[in-house]
């Protein structure tokens, strides 16, 4: 199988994807909608590239399109910068000033102020729903059709069976989603609405909430691990370790009173 | 009501189990149709449903009943899928007579059955007279609309019950499908298929051969499915084929099934047709009970099971691989793959996926052979079309005729022209995906085929054809093709979600009269965008009603922007009405009609329509009688 990407020819096994290739050879193809390790979405279509099989050109979405045959690959030219430029101004209107936005417009000349904005907080990008299902939650899902899609929970109420794992947050390219821990509750705030509530677990010891009260079964299925013992605990993390270490140490180094509260001021900075 | 025309219930009838028996059973329900009994066909199709078809159905034979007849055989009274001169609905035909009576009311029923029937008169204000004549037309046969049509998948459709299988079978249903098991290979099946160039219906024209050849490949368990989610606005092909002939669909993928492997079909039916999936279901029930589907069928050791499943009214669930998502039980989006539905379609298998139409071919081919269906037709498009003609046509039905038939053809020959001395102006094909192609200039003898109207900017799609008059505003068509769109896409990728919101909201802009210089090259900037950057079918042909309107009328588009006038009379905020004083004879038929009261006048003298209380209702430019009020 031979590859050529940008005029150069490139290694690539049978069935990778363009972008995976384009990636390990160091070519730069803009991404919003695509992670690694999730299924590609091809969503926001900006990855798009020019591929040339059999003397046929054709537009592709480098994030889901798998070689399987010798290719010849454009990632640049003018007509994909022309896209590109678009997709950037258009997503502006439902986003404007978006870090993410302001950068990949600067780099293909968009006037992000092109079409008058209505926003909503959002570029579609799905990936907050895609990675809350690979986490097994399934709380963030695409609802609604045309423009009315959105990124929903279940009827758009606030959901319960949320595990408060923050994937959703952190993947958003936009920040539109927060979480918020107050009175002994997590929030996962979705465009600044509540989209899911579950409450924190108090450590017995320390009184401090320290993680969402959860059901893992659904985590440890898709980890694949019969229990992570530390989800069971009833201490948080920093008493669980102090507590640990008052054990080694009143085993082991009994006499020694001053020693131990050492230690256990040791334990404590964690 | 009483209920009509229920279906026959033959599960008490022996099931075929030889191919040899089929034959036999045809030629036993053929011996049992008397050659001279007078069938009477009432339409039953949807259009005519809804006019009230099913009550003259009664009435005919209550009709029938009441009379009495002293003959040897007594007039027989079918329901019948759809006619396809829906029009003139309700209608009947009369047979072996070769009668045709339309616009009917149920009262009708008995003058009908006494006169023809017994009197054997015709009654001239039921025949059809075409516009403009005097004499109406007394044979059916003679009628232009029929006359024209070449119909081959449409041949059963309006002769047979769609209720009733032997119907179909005395008509020759699943014979096709007797020969396949009996004389053919599965291997001879596709390559009768790629002689016959037979190309699917829905509107890309892929080879079907070369599609059931490379599902065949594939290892693992093979579906066969048809798409039956017709969605394009003003298209009622497929719904015709399944309500009428429900026979033709299951025989061809039935044939599918044993040529490329495969023993599971569904059939994808849109909910809004209930009529079809009752009949399909219908059809469905009384095959498997005769043993022409289901486990080992006709003795031979084919399994073929088929199920209904209906859709829930989106239409990008038309779109193939959306279509499987939502036979899956998942959300109706296309699949973001770039690995044909033949190799990995429904449920990751191997999966045909054919239109109505094409499977409806599919019997035909085989007893007629590939060759027969490739000299109909062009070089490169084989074979008829089915086309439902509507818009401002005088015969808005449902029409077959082979590819390569001109448009003047159709929309003169077959469709009588444009009603009200009116100007043909262009003609939309294609659906929502495809273009307007306009006449006058110099399209009006195009031959209708896949690579000519894509040529020209516009597609033939799965068949839809509407017919424009002057009176249509280019703009305002663009307008509403893209407000459908918008509705119906799925919103999963940026171009078509956001690309076509714009699209919009500058045509509405432009059709309210506040159109700005640049609005042409930016909705041709947007257009060429979506339509090479857009994830599936539906958004990469989108901007085709846009960008094919802009390349046949710019200056229609200009003369919205620039000159804020809108000459077809559509856009509101763009023209007003006049009455041309030299013209008016002061007749006082727009004073009386007008709603608003904004026509002044004496009698006998010019009138007046002030302008402050119009309200652009038309109903004064469209009963003048001398053509005295203009659009200016």
């Amino acid at each position: 199988m031979k590859i050529i990407m940008d005029g150069k020819e490139v290694a690539a096994e049978y069935g990778q994807t363009i972008i995976e290739v384009a990636r390990k050879n160091g070519i730069y193809i803009p991404t919003l909608c695509h992670v690694p390790g999730l299924e590609p979405a091809a969503m926001c279509r900006i990855c798009t590239v020019e591929l040339t099989e059999h003397r046929r050109t054709r537009l592709v979405t480098s994030c889901n399109y798998p070689l399987r045959q010798d290719a010849e690959i454009q990632t640049d030219t003018p007509r994909l910068r022309g896209g590109r430029k678009l997709i950037i101004e258009l997503l502006a209107t439902r986003c404007p000033d978006r870090q993410v936005l302001k950068e990949l417009g600067e780099r293909y000349g968009a006037d992000l102020h092109r079409f008058p904005a209505d926003d909503k907080d959002c570029i579609m990008c799905g990936l907050c729903a895609r990675v809350c299902e690979r986490v097994g939650a399934n709380v963030l899902t695409l609802s609604g059709r045309g423009v009315e899609i959105t990124v929903s929970t279940f009827m758009g109420r606030v959901a319960t069976h949320c595990i408060g794992c923050g994937a959703c947050a952190i993947i958003c390219p936009v920040n539109a989603i927060r979480i918020e821990d107050h009175d002994g509750y997590r929030s996962v705030i979705l465009k600044g609405k509540e989209a899911s509530r579950i409450p924190l677990r108090s450590c017995t010891s320390c009184g401090r909430p320290f993680g969402p009260v959860i059901d893992l079964a659904p985590v440890l299925e898709r980890a694949g691990e019969p229990g992570v013992p530390a989800f069971h605990t009833s201490v948080c993390p920093s008493c669980s370790r102090r507590n640990h270490a008052k054990r080694i140490l009143e085993r082991h180094f009994e006499p020694y009173d001053t020693a131990i509260q050492a230690f256990v001021d040791e334990g404590r900075r964690f | 009501m009483t209920s009509i025309s229920p279906a026959p219930d033959l599960s008490w009838t022996r099931k075929l189990s030889r191919p040899e028996d089929l034959a036999a059973y045809r030629n036993q329900l053929i011996a049992e149709q008397h050659p001279d009994a007078t069938r009477i066909l009432v339409c039953c199709g949807t259009g005519c449903k809804a006019l009230g078809a099913l009550h003259l159905l009664a009435a005919m034979k209550q009709a029938v009943a009441d009379a009495n007849l002293d003959v040897k055989v007594a007039p027989l009274v079918k329901r019948t899928g759809c006619h396809s001169f829906c029009s003139r609905g309700p209608m009947l035909a009369i047979q072996p007579q070769d009668i045709f009576y339309q616009k009917l009311k149920p009262s009708d029923a008995a003058e009908i059955v006494q006169e023809t029937i017994i009197g054997g008169k015709l009654i001239p204000r039921f025949l059809y007279k075409p516009p403009g004549a005097k004499q109406p037309i007394e044979k059916r046969s003679e009628i232009p609309f029929f006359a024209a049509q070449t119909r081959v998948v449409l041949e059963r459709v309006g002769q047979i019950d769609p209720f009733d299988i032997r119907d179909a079978i005395a008509w020759g249903a699943y014979s096709g499908l007797a020969k396949v098991l009996t004389e053919m290979q599965p291997k001879e099946v596709i390559e009768e298929m790629k002689i016959s160039k037979l190309r699917g219906r829905g509107g890309a024209g892929f080879p079907a051969g070369l599609k059931w050849e490379s599902c065949a490949r594939q290892p693992g368990r093979h579906y066969v499915i048809c798409n039956g989610d017709e969605g394009d606005p003003g298209a009622f092909m497929d719904a015709s084929l399944m309500e009428g002939d429900p026979h033709a669909v299951l025989e061809g993928m039935a044939i599918a099934a044993y040529a490329i492997g495969s023993d599971r079909g569904f059939l994808y039916v849109r909910m809004e047709y209930p009529l079809a999936v009752q009949t399909l279901s219908n059809a469905i029930r009384q095959a498997e009970d005769l043993g022409l589907l289901g486990q080992n069928i006709l003795g031979t050791g084919f399994n073929f099971k088929v199920s209904v499943s209906t859709g829930a009214g989106a239409f990008v669930c038309g779109e193939s691989s959306a279509l499987m998502s939502s036979l899956e039980g998942k959300v109706g989006r296309p699949r973001p793959k770039y690995i044909r539905s033949t190799e990995k379609g429904f449920r990751d298998s191997p999966s045909n996926l054919n239109n109505v139409e094409t499977y409806a071919n599919v019997p035909k081919i085989i007893l007629n052979g590939g060759a027969w269906y490739a000299s109909m037709g062009t070089e490169r498009s084989s074979g008829t079309k089915v086309f439902s003609l509507t818009g401002n046509v005088n015969n808005v039905g449902l029409i077959e005729v082979p590819m390569g038939t001109s448009l003047r053809h159709i929309v003169y020959d077959i469709g009588g022209g444009i009603p009200n001395r009116k100007e043909l102006k262009a003609v939309q094909t294609g659906g929502p995906s495809g273009g307007c192609i306009p006449i006058p200039k110099k399209f009006l003898d195009i031959n209708v085929g896949f690579g000519k109207l894509a040529e020209i900017g516009s597609i033939m799609g799965s068949g839809g054809m509407i017919v424009m008059d002057e009176n249509t505003c280019m703009v305002e068509v663009s307008r509403y093709f893209i407000h459908f769109l918008v509705e119906e896409s799925c919103g999963q990728c940026t171009p078509c979600r956001e690309g076509l919101t714009q699209m919009e909201d500058i045509l509405t802009r432009i059709t309210r009269g506040e159109g700005r210089d640049g609005d042409i090259e930016l909705l041709e900037e947007i257009g060429n965008f979506t339509n090479s950057f857009s994830l599936c079918g539906l958004g990469t042909s989108a901007a085709n009603p846009v960008l094919s309107t802009i390349r046949y009328f710019r200056e229609e588009y200009e003369e919205h922007i620039r000159d804020r006038k809108c000459k077809a009379g559509v856009c509101k905020a763009l023209y007003h009405l006049e009455i041309l004083p030299d013209v008016c004879t002061g007749c006082g038929v727009c004073k009386k009609r007008c709603p608003a009261k904004a026509v002044t006048g004496e009698k006998k003298e010019p009138h007046l329509i002030h302008q402050e209380l119009c309200i652009k209702c038309m109903e004064c430019y469209r009963n003048c009688k001398f053509d005295a009020i203009a659009i200016r």
